[in-house]
């Protein structure tokens, strides 16, 4: 068995794909895998092979999916390169070998096992960032630029960063993935980027978690507020809005 | 006592403030502007005040955001966070003001309550919901308010906020506002035109439960103006080249039963029709449809259709379209003793006859002490709410008609078997459905099918055969399922099609959950030694 191994970005996995295809033709589809990096336990019989990113390459294979699948085929695999799980990209890798054997009807069948584990995937990812649209919140320390803290289990801080990119395209303001330390960056009525932070720089953008203004306190009492006693259901509460995701809620943290 | 007339009684105004500072008091006559308290004290006040307000949703209104503006609207919707009720917060859910010259008696805010009064300024009102929308609290901000002075003078405050916040601070989010029964038609129109979704508060499907409890309103001042909204929405939506309805869910085009299908929609015209012949032979006089008509229910008649429409100021300049999100009502659940088919009635006439978007209900909370009410300390009937919300989804996405669910004989829901599987069990003729060959309509009817997961098995078995293992996938809750449906000509287990077994076998299966349901007031502490007296 060859196993294919690159690291967790878009291009690397999309060359990582064109390659084990590749082989694949010369010694069948059953004797290859995919494994995203780092991978900690190897298997002893098993060759591994570290592929490295080749725009081309990654040109060539997104190109055959939006032509001979669908564009939401690849609006799904796009998706799926963001999960977080291991054997995401043998997900992928078997959803496109039943994609380009079908075309695009392949979406609509709900019934194959290799479909399903991949539409699952894109349906994780697409609610984290939907949750991570409602519960992000911003601070600003100058009414200038606004920061957001996540730690999300998926790569979602651009999919979130869409979304306020519409909503508030004339602020200065960025979401930093806490995990992966990278942020989403926004100028004012400019574009969305993505930057990997220096240690130094994620160590400076961490103190803005620890400033409030009044309007946080505010927040925290109109929380408080709302609640009907008697309707009082902390299991509805936790159901809705998972302990995991209030981190960086301000509303649920002790202020000062 | 003296609750409503001493507004209007200004000599004998000294005399009150001195018996009645509970009742009356002098800030409440004066401005707006009001410095007793901080922004901070308010929020909490008017937050408080309106807590028992439902509808915080934010769907229904598509936005692209603007450069130079702020915020945008999505149609899903978006909850910002759950308090500790479970209750989502999409808005910024306040009051303007909680003086209130009304007296109804289930409100925490009538007249002759002694809670903390305050007022926000438009101003206030402006900086929290733009500052808590950059810090992406909130969706966008749901302005209700109690009646200061009168209905003209309230509307006027609300429109005026509105106005501040769309045009001077730039505000493009979503804006729910609930218009005051009694405001003047230049206002409502304002109100429609500066919001995303307007509503106005049913609170009791029938005269006579207003009559008793709100004494200051009427069937007519509330459905008069959700009327006239309505048509005028309807124009708008027909200037750009909408139809004349709201948008409802994909599904209802498959539903020919459903509320909102054209055959529905031809029957309910026929059926005002008639009725309004009926009533010009028994009543030439009556001109006026709206205030003869004494009926103890909700009547047919009150439709859009017989409004007429909304008249405004020039509000072209704004380029807003008029409430894009539609309208919505609430009523309460339980302040008095109308049935549950009463409720889910006048929730189908409203949605056929007015085009509601939504309507919400609200389980009473006794807060007031009042003969016409429950007592203080009565549980409030969430169960039955969340029935009444169960039947409301069959109404708005299941294609079911009130008439199927409950009838004159059986009026109110099953606690044990939601309204779904109560349906299923009394029409198992119609039961085992082969999952390979039914059509939408009937998978939508199977309890543990809903809209996705219909959707996904119309889809997939284009493509190839279904098994059990492939429709758990899907979403089927099989749990419910698997006694009603049939794959590939087989059951999952071998189960017999009657009602007392499958009764059983689904109130087993779900007896934590009805339990909690039940038992949801209550709450229990290990015991300890102090309980006893000792240590």
């Amino acid at each position: 068995m060859k196993i294919f191994t690159c690291q967790d970005r878009l291009e690397d996995i999309m060359t990582c794909i064109y390659d084990a295809w590749a082989e694949a033709l010369r010694i069948g589809h059953d004797q290859v895998q995919l494994r995203k990096e780092p991978v900690f336990q190897q298997t002893m019989f098993d060759e591994y092979i570290h592929v490295d990113r080749d725009c081309g390459k990654a040109e060539k294979v997104i190109r055959s999916i939006r032509r001979d699948i669908s564009e939401e085929a690849y609006l799904d695999v796009y998706y799926a390169t963001l999960a977080v799980q291991e054997d995401a990209l043998q997900i992928i890798y078997n959803f496109l070998r039943v994609g380009f054997a079908v075309g695009k009807t392949v979406l609509e069948q709900y019934s194959n096992p290799h479909v399903m584990r991949m539409l699952e995937l894109r349906r994780r990812v697409s609610n984290e960032s939907h949750h991570f649209r409602e519960f992000a919140r911003f601070q600003s320390m100058d009414n200038q630029v606004y920061v957001s803290h996540l730690e999300p289990k998926n790569d979602v801080i651009m999919l979130v960063g869409r979304h306020f990119a519409d909503r508030m395209p004339s602020e200065y303001w960025m979401i930093i993935d806490d995990n992966r330390k990278t942020a989403c960056v926004h100028p004012k009525d400019g574009s969305n980027y993505l930057r990997y932070l220096t240690d130094s720089e994620f160590e400076t953008l961490r103190k803005t978690e620890d400033y409030e203004d009044s309007y946080t306190k505010m927040w925290r009492t109109f929380f408080q507020a709302i609640a009907i006693k008697e309707r009082e259901n902390y299991v509805c509460q936790r159901n809705l809005f998972p302990i995991w995701k209030r981190k960086h809620a301000v509303e649920f943290t002790i202020g000062k | 006592m003296l609750d409503t007339y001493h507004y209007t009684n200004k000599c004998s105004k000294k005399r009150l403030v001195k018996q009645n500072a509970c009742l009356y008091n002098e800030n409440m006559n004066r401005d707006i502007i009001d410095n007793r308290y901080t922004t901070q004290e308010k929020l909490q006040i008017l937050a408080d005040a309106a807590k028992y307000d439902v509808a915080c949703t934010s769907s229904g209104s598509s936005r692209r955001g603007k450069k130079g503006e702020l915020g945008n609207a999505e149609a899903c919707g978006i909850c910002h966070s759950f308090a500790a009720d479970g209750r989502c917060i999409s808005l910024l859910k306040i009051l303007m003001t909680n003086h209130c010259a009304y007296d109804c008696k289930y409100c925490i805010n009538r007249a002759s309550n002694d809670v903390k009064r305050a007022t926000f300024t438009p101003e206030e009102i402006c900086e929290l919901t733009v500052e808590f929308y950059k810090r992406n609290y909130i969706e966008g901000l749901f302005l209700s308010s109690g009646v200061l002075k009168n209905p003209t003078y309230t509307m006027e405050k609300m429109c005026e906020t509105l106005l501040l916040l769309r045009t001077r601070y730039h505000f493009n989010g979503y804006i729910h506002v609930k218009t005051i029964p009694g405001a003047s038609d230049e206002l409502l129109a304002a109100a429609g035109y500066l919001a995303d979704r307007i509503s106005i508060n049913l609170e009791l499907p029938t005269e006579a439960g207003l009559k008793t409890l709100a004494p200051n309103k009427t069937m007519g001042t509330i459905l008069n103006p959700m009327g006239k909204v309505q048509n005028t929405i309807a124009a708008h939506r027909m200037a750009i080249g909408k139809s004349a309805y709201m948008e409802r869910s994909r599904g209802n085009q498959y539903l020919n039963n459903g509320i909102f299908s054209e055959e529905s929609k031809r029957l309910f015209s026929r059926k005002l029709d008639n009725a309004k012949a009926v009533m010009q032979t028994e009543d030439k006089k009556s001109q006026d449809l709206y205030f003869n008509k004494k009926n103890e229910n909700l009547d047919g008649l009150l439709t859009w259709n017989n409004a007429c429409q909304l008249a405004p100021h020039d509000m072209s300049r704004l380029k807003r379209s008029f409430a894009p999100a539609g309208q919505s009502t609430q009523m309460i659940i339980g302040a008095t003793g109308e049935s549950d088919y009463t409720l889910l009635n006048t929730t189908q006439q409203l949605y056929q006859g007015f085009d509601l978007k939504r309507v919400f209900y609200s389980a009473y909370i006794p807060l007031n002490e009042d003969t016409a009410l429950p007592k203080p300390g009565t549980p409030a009937p969430l169960l039955r709410e969340h029935r009444l919300y169960q039947a409301d989804w069959l109404l708005r996405f299941y294609g079911f008609q009130v008439g199927e669910l409950l009838s004159e004989d059986r009026p109110n829901f099953n606690e044990l078997v939601d309204p779904k599987c109560d349906w299923a069990l009394r029409h198992l003729e119609q039961f085992p459905v082969e999952v390979e060959k039914a059509s939408y309509a009937m998978l939508l009817r199977v309890p543990g099918i809903g809209p996705k997961s219909a959707d996904r098995i119309t889809y997939a078995r284009r493509h190839g055969k279904l098994d059990f293992i492939s429709l758990k996938k899907m979403g089927v809750v099989l749990k419910r399922a698997h006694y009603f449906i049939t794959c590939g000509g087989k059951q999952m287990y071998h189960t017999p099609i009657e009602e007392a077994y499958i009764v059983r076998q689904l109130t087993s299966a779900d007896h934590v959950e009805i339990w909690n349901a039940r038992h949801v007031n209550e709450t229990f502490t290990q015991m300890s030694l102090a309980d006893f007296g000792i240590g």
